[in-house]
């Protein structure tokens, strides 16, 4: 026994030596080969200049959405504020909600979907962080209709408990789905078949013909509604169309999304700019 | 010094902070909104790509910006077109208009405009002496390629330095002041004041932003990576265990008493870098005052780097070698002996 944990020991030992035989590798003839590499790769990419062969252009994926952003950490002392730093952004964010890995919309309209009203998207964008596609642009009738509404978990999808006065307005890390009735069972409108029926058709969609890849989109799209939900149908008093309480809103946020100044100032986007929104692309004619 | 106090009774020290600055928003207004813009802009979702395909988020983290120097400053003290609600698309902020607040000692409106001219006289102005537009100006960052909104760094001097703010410092002001907001505003405005309001890693990458750009140094001729090979010395690896006491760009790079923005070429015969008054970098009060001028000769900036630095690099060449050679055989002896060690009667045996 007591030769099995010398033997034990001496191999502990051994692993150490090679550990640390490793850690000194990399530490110095390590450096020495990395530098002689990149000096090779500095000598080539030298030549190249000389011989005036175009440089690859980067592509305007890269440019745009690639080298966008990047993660900061500020050091303010009395805590350490971790962003990501938006290049040309002054204000601080301060926080990551990520993206929204349920909504199968997202996939192709991103997570900023909405860009045809000028005026218009940034608000409409802002509704679209917390309230899913499916709440606005799907208008359900008769006996699909059941005006239950729930909130799902961004990352896990999961239909998780009102997370409204846990967060600051706007800043949840949930959006609102809304269910419709099929066969009498509580089904919520994007699906779990839904989504992979939409992701089944972007892994082929390059395969497939302009009659099949049109009639995919006919038939993801054929809930949608030719008309959204407007503003007013939600920021009133007397029927909003969310049950705000049912979805875990307290009295003084209902009344302040159901509020003069937040009525009003509806009203003054309808008088200057809301035509144009029930009439999506005209905008962007107009830009 | 700092530093051990910084460490001292850290948790309790962290709980204390954490307490005073979720209760201070709270307990502060917000001066600045008298708009009531944040009843769109606190919604982080209020954002939209543009026709460039350039994300612009329009959302304010109240709470973040109620602890930055703007704090006070409405929002149309900045985005001045907005004048209604709905207000059309925001024109691109200048930042050396006059604006929102009258500077005390003047007592006139307060603007950045005298940080023009020290960009103008520096090596980041986009125009050389003659007033002809540099190659690659394009280049030359702008206000927010260096700076995002300011934030708060408040510092306690109560009995001990650390960083944060000291309820008792803050308990003798209100013996005098009355409003909450006032004294916050004017501790922390102060305190930030006496020191950086970046600390140096923080500054270094700010720097790096564009001096460890391999294209953009390539394009300017520049000698070094400056912030990558800052990184690689004493002071750099100090920054990075965020030692607020070393050195970082801004303290060599400026001659003292002079605006931040005014970083002059080092063939300048003014900069604090040129040959003949780099030797005064190093000695002054606060870094090393005994020290010779000599020990500014040194290369601050050397990489490893064949071309770029010959003789370091032949250097750092003979003591990786050393060390390497020294240490692989003797790790290689003992791996050996420990192999000896566990098969002690082992042999390999030869061939007749």
């Amino acid at each position: 026994m007591l030769n099995i944990l010398k033997k034990l020991y001496i191999l502990a030992f051994m692993a150490l030596t090679i550990f640390f035989m490793i850690i000194i590798w990399k530490v110095t003839f390590a450096q020495i080969i990395e530098e002689y590499h990149t000096r090779q790769e500095a000598i080539e990419f030298a030549k190249i200049k000389q011989q005036q062969k175009p440089e690859k252009e980067k592509t305007a994926f890269e440019k745009l959405v690639l080298e966008g952003d990047e993660k900061v950490k500020l050091y303010l002392g009395y805590r350490v504020l971790e962003e990501t730093r938006i290049k040309g952004h002054f204000h601080h964010i301060g926080f990551d909600i990520g993206p929204d890995k349920r909504s199968y919309c997202n996939t192709c309209h991103g997570d900023m979907p909405h860009d045809d009203v000028k005026e218009l998207r940034a608000f409409l964008n802002m509704h679209a962080f917390f309230i899913a596609c499916q709440t606005c642009h799907v208008k359900l009738e008769g006996s699909k209709k059941t005006g239950i509404y729930k909130w799902y978990d961004r990352t896990t999808g999961e239909i998780v408990d009102s997370p409204v006065k846990k967060y600051r307005p706007g800043t949840y890390k949930a959006k609102i789905v809304p269910f419709e009735s099929v066969n009498g069972k509580l089904v919520r409108l994007d699906s779990q078949e839904n989504s992979e029926f939409v992701q089944e058709f972007r892994e082929k969609e390059k395969t497939l013909t302009e009659v099949q890849r049109s009639r995919a989109k006919k038939m993801i799209h054929e809930i949608v509604s030719k008309q959204p939900v407007i503003c007013e149908n939600c920021h009133q008093k007397e029927a909003p169309l969310l049950p705000l309480a049912d979805l875990g809103y307290p009295k003084e946020r209902i009344d302040a999304i159901t509020s003069t100044e937040v009525v009003g100032m509806i009203k003054n986007y309808t008088q200057f700019y809301m035509p144009r929104m029930l009439h999506p692309g005209e905008g962007s004619k107009k830009d | 010094m700092l530093k051990k106090s910084i460490n001292k009774n850290v948790p309790a020290f962290t709980l204390f902070l954490t307490l005073v600055f979720s209760l201070l928003p709270a307990s502060i207004s917000f001066a600045a909104d008298v708009g009531n813009c944040l009843l769109c802009h606190k919604y982080p979702g209020l954002s939209r790509v543009d026709e460039k395909g350039k994300l612009r988020l329009l959302f304010i983290n109240e709470d973040i910006f109620n602890t930055s120097v703007h704090a006070k400053v409405k929002c149309e003290g900045c985005h001045t077109d907005i004048q209604k609600i709905p207000h059309d698309p925001a024109k691109k902020v200048d930042c050396l208009s006059e604006c929102h607040i009258t500077e005390p000692s003047t007592e006139q409106k307060f603007s950045h405009k005298d940080v023009e001219t020290s960009i103008v006289n520096s090596v980041h102005s986009k125009v050389d002496k003659n007033g002809v537009e540099k190659k690659f100006s394009e280049d030359i960052p702008t206000c927010k390629e260096c700076h995002d909104e300011p934030l708060y760094r408040p510092m306690s001097f109560f009995k001990t330095i650390r960083s944060g703010i000291s309820e008792e410092a803050m308990s003798r002001c209100k013996s005098c002041h009355k409003k909450d907001d006032f004294i916050f505003r004017f501790y922390s405005h102060v305190t930030s004041r006496l020191h950086r309001t970046k600390n140096p890693l923080n500054i270094a990458e700010m720097c790096g932003r564009c001096h460890d750009n391999a294209e953009l140094v390539a394009r300017h001729k520049l000698s070094t990576r400056a912030a990558f090979s800052y990184g690689e010395t004493f002071h750099g690896k100090a920054a990075r265990f965020l030692d607020e006491r070393i050195p970082d760009c801004l303290d060599c790079h400026i001659n003292k008493g002079e605006s931040v923005h005014q970083i002059l070429s080092s063939t300048d015969p003014k900069a604090s870098i040129n040959e003949n008054n780099r030797g005064k970098i190093c000695a002054t009060t606060d870094c090393h005052p005994q020290a010779s001028p000599r020990l500014a000769k040194y290369s601050v900036h050397a990489e490893f780097n064949l071309e770029q630095s010959p003789v370091q690099y032949f250097f750092t060449f003979f003591f990786i070698v050393l060390t390497g050679g020294t240490l692989l055989p003797l790790m290689g002896i003992i791996f050996l002996d420990l192999l000896r060690r566990l098969f002690p009667n082992a042999v390999i045996k030869r061939r007749k």
